[in-house]
Parts: C-alpha cells; sequence; structure tokens
C-alpha cells in the first residue's frame, strides 16, 4: 500500500483523565484525501484530542498514528512537517508582523513555500507590516490558516480555525479546504461549532460529548439514516419502537428523531440536519 | 531552533536598541562592576523573551511544529549566551579602548567572569521560569539576586582577610567557567523537564 492510500489519522482507544474530565476510549479514522469534523459542545474534549494527537499532551493509554506513524515515535517530528495546524486563537507574538511570522516559518518549515504564502496574504488582504496586535480577531486567525497552507502540509488541523470569521470570508476559507483535499494525499481534521460549515465540506463527522465520542460516521450515511417526524403523542406511540431515537417535546406537539429505514412507508419524515441530529442526540429525551 | 532564535530576536527588537544603549553605557564607564551590570542586564533577556512567549501562549503553538521540547527549552539559553557573550565582547571592545587612553577598562579576565556569573545567573533562575511561569519566576529571580549579592560581598570580605586579591581572582578565573558550564547543562536538563511536566 502506498503511503497516499494510508489513513491520515487513526486514533485507537485513546484515554486521558484529568481528574475532572475524562476523554474516554475514543475512536477515529480519518481516511486520506477526506475532510472529518469534530463537534461537540465546549469542554466535550475537542482539543484535548487535538493535542493529544500532536503529542503535545501525554496520553494514558490507547495508540494514534499520524500520516501512519506513532506519535510516540522519536521521528514523529519529522510528521509535524507534513501537519498544518489552526488552533482556537493564532498565538503568534503580539508584537511580529506577517512578514516576521513568515520569516520566522521560513526558519522552522523545511518546505516553507514564501511566495505560496504571500499569495494568501493578498487573498485574505492581510497587510505584512502591521503588528499581530493590531489585527482583529478574523484577521489573525486567516494569517494562522495561511501559515498552515504554507509548509505544504498533507494535513491539516483546525481547532475552531472558522469562528470569528465573517460568513463571506469563511465560505471562501472553506472552499480552500475543499481545493486542499482534492489532492487525495491531503486530509483535514477540522473541529467547529458551526455545524452548517461542517456540514458543507465534510466527508465524515464525529461527534464528542462529555468526553466519549457518541459517534464517527460518513456524513452522508448519516443524513441518509436520520429523519425528523413532527406528530402528536398518539401517533408517536404508533411508531415502531426501534425507528425512534430521541423525542423532543413541546406544547405544540413531538419532534421526534427517526431511523428512516425502519419507518413504515405511509409516515413522511424530514430531512435532518446535522444540528438536528447533534441536538436531539445531546438533549433530547430517549424513545420509551 | 534558527526559526525560535529569529522569533526572540523580532520579540526583543525593541528592548534590543534600548540593550545596547545600557551596555554601551554600562561598558565605557570605567570600573570593571560595570561590566558586570552590563552582562547581568544582558542575561535578563530570556525572562523578557518568555514573558512575551506566555502571554501570547505561543509554547502551545510552538508545540505543534517541527521543535523538540529541548529545543524550545534551549533556545531561550542560547538567546541568554548569546546577548550575555555580546555584552561582554562590548565591554570587552570597550576597555581596550579606555586601556588605549590610560583608563582602567574592563579586562579580558573580568569579562569573562562577568560572562561567568551571568550565565550562572540564567543557569540558576531559567528552570524556575519554565517550571512556575515568568511571574514567579521573577520573584525567585530577585530572591536568588539579593541572596547571591549579599553572600557574595561577605564572601569577597572574608576571602580577602586570608586570601590576596591577586591569587582570588585566580581561583574564580578557574572555579567560575568550571561552574557555569556544569550548572549550565544541570539546568537546561531540568528546564526541560520543568517544561515537559508543564506542558504535558
Amino acid at each position: 500500500m502506498t503511503e497516499e492510500l494510508q489513513n491520515a489519522l487513526e486514533l485507537r482507544h485513546v484515554t486521558r483523565s484529568f481528574g475532572d474530565f475524562t476523554l474516554r476510549d475514543v475512536n477515529l479514522t480519518l481516511p486520506s484525501g477526506c475532510i472529518l469534523g469534530l463537534i461537540g459542545e465546549n469542554g466535550a474534549g475537542k482539543s484535548t484530542t487535538i493535542r493529544l494527537i500532536m503529542n503535545t499532551l501525554r496520553r494514558d493509554s490507547g495508540q494514534i498514528q499520524v500520516l501512519g506513524r506513532d506519535n510516540l515515535s522519536p521521528d514523529f517530528r519529522e510528521t509535524r512537517e507534513d501537519v498544518g495546524v489552526v488552533l482556537d486563537e493564532a498565538y503568534f507574538p503580539e508584537v511580529l508582523t506577517a512578514a516576521q511570522v513568515a520569516k520566522v516559518m521560513a526558519n522552522t518549515y523545511r518546505r516553507w513555500d514564501s511566495l505560496l504564502f504571500a499569495r494568501y496574504l493578498q487573498q485574505f488582504s492581510l497587510p505584512s507590516g502591521k503588528m499581530f496586535r493590531d489585527f482583529s480577531r478574523g484577521m489573525k486567525m486567516k494569517l494562522a490558516i495561511a501559515v498552515a497552507l504554507s509548509h505544504q502540509p498533507r494535513l491539516l488541523i483546525l481547532d475552531e480555525a472558522t469562528s470569528g470569521l465573517d460568513p463571506i470570508v469563511r465560505d471562501d476559507i472553506l472552499d480552500i479546504f475543499l481545493e486542499f483535499t482534492r489532492d487525495p494525499a491531503h486530509s483535514i481534521l477540522i473541529s467547529s461549532h458551526i455545524l452548517s460549515d461542517l456540514e458543507k465540506i465534510c466527508d465524515y463527522v464525529a461527534f464528542l460529548h462529555q468526553g466519549s465520542l457518541l459517534f464517527c460516521e460518513e456524513k452522508d450515511r448519516l443524513l441518509e439514516t436520520y429523519g425528523v417526524v413532527t406528530c402528536g403523542p398518539a401517533q408517536l406511540a404508533g411508531l415502531p419502537k426501534d425507528a425512534v431515537v430521541r423525542v423532543e417535546r413541546s406544547g405544540y406537539g413531538v419532534r421526534a428523531l427517526v431511523r428512516r429505514e425502519k419507518l413504515p412507508a405511509a409516515i413522511q419524515a424530514e430531512r435532518a440536519s446535522m444540528e438536528d441530529i447533534i441536538l436531539f442526540l445531546v438533549k433530547g429525551e430517549a424513545a420509551q | 531552533m534558527k526559526g525560535l532564535l529569529i522569533k526572540d530576536l523580532y520579540v526583543l527588537l525593541k528592548q534590543m536598541r534600548i540593550f545596547l544603549l545600557m551596555v554601551v553605557v554600562f561598558a565605557i564607564i570605567p570600573g570593571s562592576s560595570m561590566t558586570t551590570f552590563a552582562v547581568i542586564y544582558a542575561a535578563m533577556m530570556p525572562y523578557t523573551a518568555l514573558a512575551y512567549d506566555e502571554r501570547s501562549r505561543w509554547g502551545e503553538l510552538a508545540g505543534m511544529m517541527p521543535y523538540s521540547t529541548r529545543e524550545i527549552v534551549l533556545s531561550k539559553y542560547v538567546l541568554g549566551w548569546l546577548f550575555t557573550g555580546g555584552a561582554a565582547v562590548i565591554a570587552l571592545a570597550a576597555g581596550l579602548v579606555e586601556a588605549r587612553m590610560g583608563l582602567r577598562g574592563c579586562s579580558p579576565r573580568m569579562a569573562i567572569l562577568s560572562l561567568c556569573i551571568g550565565v550562572i545567573m540564567m543557569a540558576i533562575t531559567l528552570p524556575p521560569m519554565f517550571r512556575f511561569g515568568v511571574e514567579k519566576g521573577r520573584m525567585l529571580f530577585i530572591l536568588v539576586m539579593v541572596v547571591a549579592a549579599l553572600s557574595s560581598v561577605s564572601l569577597v570580605n572574608a576571602l580577602d582577610q586570608v586570601v590576596e586579591t591577586r591569587a582570588l581572582m585566580s581561583v574564580l578565573g578557574l572555579c567560575l567557567p568550571v561552574a557555569a558550564v556544569v550548572l549550565s547543562a544541570v539546568s537546561v536538563l531540568l528546564s526541560v523537564r520543568f517544561y515537559t511536566v508543564q506542558n504535558h
């Protein structure tokens, strides 16, 4: 098997405990050429997972392979050359300018592409001589994204990278991410609160809730599997028990997350968005 | 590591101008103690770089880059050694000019001893900075400086009773470089350990 066909990421039974919080038994696979969206509420363990992947946080147990290499291997430093990371904040020293950041990165990454970086600065309308502390949050994130893309990575790891960006810029950046994964050797792990972004670009979706992975599924399969039925309590009681996954009751009736294939042909289910599925799983009642 | 050093130099660009001015002023004032002041001031530059890193949480980003923990830690020592070395060289150059003018400036031995003091100071104070952060580390730095100043004055006074100044300088000339090398080696190992504990 060639390296391009390997999984970009593989997490097996990864656990890390902090005392008051435990990320437990996480299993994730990101095939090469794909985008995996990591969803979860604040404190669900998304950033912890990313830190574990990059081995800036030691795991208690489990195995992590990044681009085919164990992240505890002494050679993992080489793998970092191939991974572009954007964290939830940009974390560049505030007195640096974009031009200075470029010089630092040119002496950090072997494959740093100055011309590509200059092109991104132009595309994102970022001034090269302005100090980082004078950038808006959106500009800071755009600079971090430009840096992550300019050392020719094979894997992008993005932790809330699109938050703080206006919808138009966000859309442009999502297009850049989609373009990036046109190369089958390129992959992206992206965590975000903006579910519509993930729905737009992801091939796979993983959902972390209170430190546990509730699912890691192909997005299209997830959207095909689930639907939403709006009905009254009596009609709900008539639905097959194995069709109803979660229920949300209100004064106006009942909404239920259902498995489409288990529904009788006479019952029509609406399309469930990613947001519907996540909200039902977190806030909905279990079906009786 | 080159990228990390370049980053620190950019961060310290403003301070470097003041640093150069201070070092030149300290260096050209005749009298050997001024050399020591210049070098000690230079030895404090890594703390400023660390403070900037802490404020921007640069360490979290650097951890994702192709740098080992040892490189991240060592870069701060190298930065300090470059600055203290630079200060000693400037002081020495000023001393040579002063000697030509018939003034008593910094001698090569004094430059080396000052350099050793600066290096030892970094070796003692950097590990707590990596362990407890710059804020708490600075408090410890002040404490170390006060204790070192008081004890060295007492020690020199005590030794002065029994040993000649020239002999004392010879002993220090031998002991301080060895102490600087040994303490730096231990200090780097400790700092790497502290940084790993702090960040994992």
